[in-house]
């Protein structure tokens, strides 16, 4: 059976929407601010921000403000819509929904927080209410007429590449029609702070691959894709051809220094579409900045591919890292690489790695043959997936 | 979809001491007390630490996650207004901290999900397994469920109001699943099911009970608290009714504004 994306929806720093996105990264600019302007904290760092304010997002989502969304609900409430409108999909069918975060309702349920800890009858409920991750799912289904299955997976940074893995097996064992699949995660004090405990924030705009690069900049937004069998349907983007999880089982925030998970999944993902790497022609790399991913991820790339790796880049230094929204944003990226032939530039990147040489592509690029895509997520507790989308 | 259910245990039935499952001191160590409760559910439930090594898939569930590290995060982020800060609890609140702590005690680097979705997490994670096996992806499928319950969650719940019929509860399960019969199996899963729509005891009995053999647990949630994943005790003790005898047992759940949820489980033929 074929799995085909027939929709796609995007929210990211670079804007609302796929257009707002396209149109600043054709024009190679970041979504990055060099201070966060709408989250509040006293830490001075860039961040992938969407400039606009809670109330103004719910107005955008033509919801009244006296619902008090979480941010992470507005962001995906946004992007599933522009998702099933693109897909014209007949919401009467068994729609689902398999959407991930990391975050939840965390941007309101620190401000509850800090009045509890003073004194633990106050704090206002409505602030709480949100905090467990399935309450911007129930909120997104609600908000977006969604009636079939609906779940939240929460593996880290690869959470949204897991969801859609996830849908495509609910659209193969018949439980759905169609699937909106993807992730959305809204800044929050809390990650900042525990990224920067860390120390894998970088003080500038993050530098993906390149032998300089000193961090990450966190980032927010949301990325879906409808999903639905390709029998079902006349026009679609792209295949969803491949896919795999697999465990790097080294640490349990960095990654092993060979890419053991990395390289577990691509090859995994593009055993399951029956395809040789040599048949990809663009990665969407996860590259997020530190030191350790991108070398684990170069190790893997030189270990599967060789010394013929296809053109690479990570889209994270126009969008941030979005954490469980990233293998959405990306994927929607991907996507689009196959639909319009774009190639995405890598910014910020000067100097290859010395241990191992690679460079990813620097320009936009419209108008590229591209049959065949590869798109990486990896995360916390060695969760590592690979996706792999054809013509 | 079917599958086979070798061993179904709680944090209640772990009796072998911690440093036999958990040999590996640096990483016991540093295991927060849900992750180390966690861990050694599933190390028993496999019958030692070895056993780890010939999963295909460990799947997780968890409606809240790690409540205690993320408020313990929080709280010094607000207290020392965001400076010097112990990165441990932010890297334990992690979701999927448990699946990820498991496949690193023998270094497995087989497939590694976690649900969180309110009171079907659980049901999501076994409904993974199931799909997994008839897919041929998998043999071989540790799942689990786990919640903790903490003084503020108690304090903010009972201020919502959501404890004046219900008590608090917490706890963790753990299900070694097969996709072929062995001498260990216990009971078969043959049916998971997301309604849209929710059934009453009666409708629940039309439309799901055939037989005076099958035995209906509808909500019992109850019994262990209201916490996500207590539907992932109910489980159990239809997994534990089939194994005294009773040919099939229904569990319906529904609770927290998600979907309900219909498991069934029999009796080996």
């Amino acid at each position: 059976m074929k799995i085909v994306v027939t929709g796609l929806g995007l929210v990211s720093a670079l804007g609302i929407g796929i257009e707002e996105n396209i149109a600043l990264i054709r024009e190679e600019k970041t979504g990055i601010k060099t201070l966060p302007k709408i989250l509040k904290t006293s830490n001075k760092l860039p961040v992938g921000e969407l400039c606009v304010s809670n109330e103004d997002l719910h107005s955008v989502a033509n919801i009244n403000s006296k619902k008090h969304f979480s941010r992470t609900a507005l962001l995906g409430i946004l992007a599933v819509r522009e998702a099933i409108l693109d897909a014209n999909l007949d919401m009467t069918k068994r729609v689902g929904l398999v959407s991930s975060t990391s975050v939840g309702g965390m941007d309101l349920s620190e401000h509850f927080f800090e009045k509890f800890i003073e004194n633990d009858t106050s704090g206002r409920l409505r602030d709480v209410r949100m905090h467990d991750c399935a309450a911007s799912t129930e909120a997104i289904a609600r908000y977006c007429n969604i009636n079939g299955y609906t779940t939240t997976i929460s593996t880290a940074c690869s959470s949204a590449a897991n969801a859609i893995i996830q849908g495509a097996k609910l659209l193969k064992h018949n439980i759905v029609d169609a699937v909106i699949v993807g992730g959305s995660d809204a800044l929050s004090a809390f990650t900042l702070n525990g990224f920067n405990s860390l120390m894998i924030l970088d003080e500038k705009l993050c530098r993906p691959f390149d032998a300089g690069r000193s961090g990450l900049n966190l980032g927010e937004g949301a990325g879906y894709l409808v999903l639905q069998r390709e029998k079902d349907v006349d026009t679609y983007y792209c295949q969803l051809a491949g896919w795999a999880n697999r465990n790097d089982a080294h640490h349990q925030t960095t990654s092993s220094t060979d890419g053991d998970g990395a390289y577990l999944a691509m090859k995994e993902a593009l055993n399951k579409a029956k395809l040789s790497p040599a048949q990809v022609n663009y990665i969407n790399a996860h590259g997020t900045g530190t030191g350790n991913n991108d070398a684990a991820e170069s190790a893997a790339f030189i270990r599967l591919f060789g010394k013929k790796l296809p053109p690479f880049s990570s889209t994270k230094a126009f969008t941030g890292h979005t954490l469980a929204a990233a293998g959405g944003i990306e994927a929607v990226f991907s996507v689009l690489a196959i639909k319009n032939g774009y190639l995405y530039p890598n910014l910020g990147f000067t100097t290859p790695i010395e241990d191992y040489g690679l460079k990813p592509i620097t320009k936009f690029k419209d108008g590229v043959e591209v049959d065949c895509v590869l798109s990486n997520s990896f995360g916390f507790g060695g969760n590592c997936s690979s996706i792999v989308f054809i013509r | 979809m079917k599958c086979f259910i070798d061993k179904v245990i709680t944090h209640k039935d772990v009796t072998t001491d911690i440093k036999v499952l958990i040999p590996d001191a640096g990483l016991r160590r540093r295991m927060s007390s849900l992750i180390k409760n966690a861990v050694s559910t599933a190390v028993e439930c496999l019958g030692g630490v070895d056993k780890i090594a010939d999963l295909d898939a460990i799947i997780t569930a968890t409606g809240w996650g790690f409540l205690t590290d993320s408020e313990r995060f929080l709280r010094n982020m607000i207290v020392n207004k965001e400076e010097l800060l112990n990165p441990t609890p932010f890297i334990q609140s992690t979701f999927n901290t448990v699946g990820g702590q498991i496949s690193l005690l023998k270094n497995n680097h087989c497939y590694n999900m976690t649900y969180v979705h309110r009171s079907h997490s659980f049901e999501d994670a076994l409904l993974d397994a199931m799909m997994r096996i008839a897919d041929s992806e998998s043999k071989n499928v540790l799942v689990g469920a786990f919640d903790e319950a903490t003084p503020s969650q108690q304090r903010i719940m009972e201020r919502m109001g959501l404890f004046r019929h219900h008590n608090n509860g917490e706890g963790t399960v753990f299900a070694h699943l097969k996709s072929e019969k062995s001498e260990n199996t216990i009971a078969e899963l043959i049916k998971i099911e997301f309604l849209s729509e929710s059934l009453t005891q009666k409708e629940c009995l039309l439309k799901y009970v055939y037989s005076e053999s099958s035995v209906l647990l509808w909500n019992k949630y109850k019994n262990y608290g209201l916490f996500p994943t207590a539907t992932a005790f109910t489980f159990t003790d239809a997994v534990n009714l089939v194994k005294e005898g009773v040919k099939e047992v229904v569990v319906y759940n529904e609770y927290f504004g998600a979907k309900p949820t219909v498991i069934i489980v029999q009796n080996l033929l």
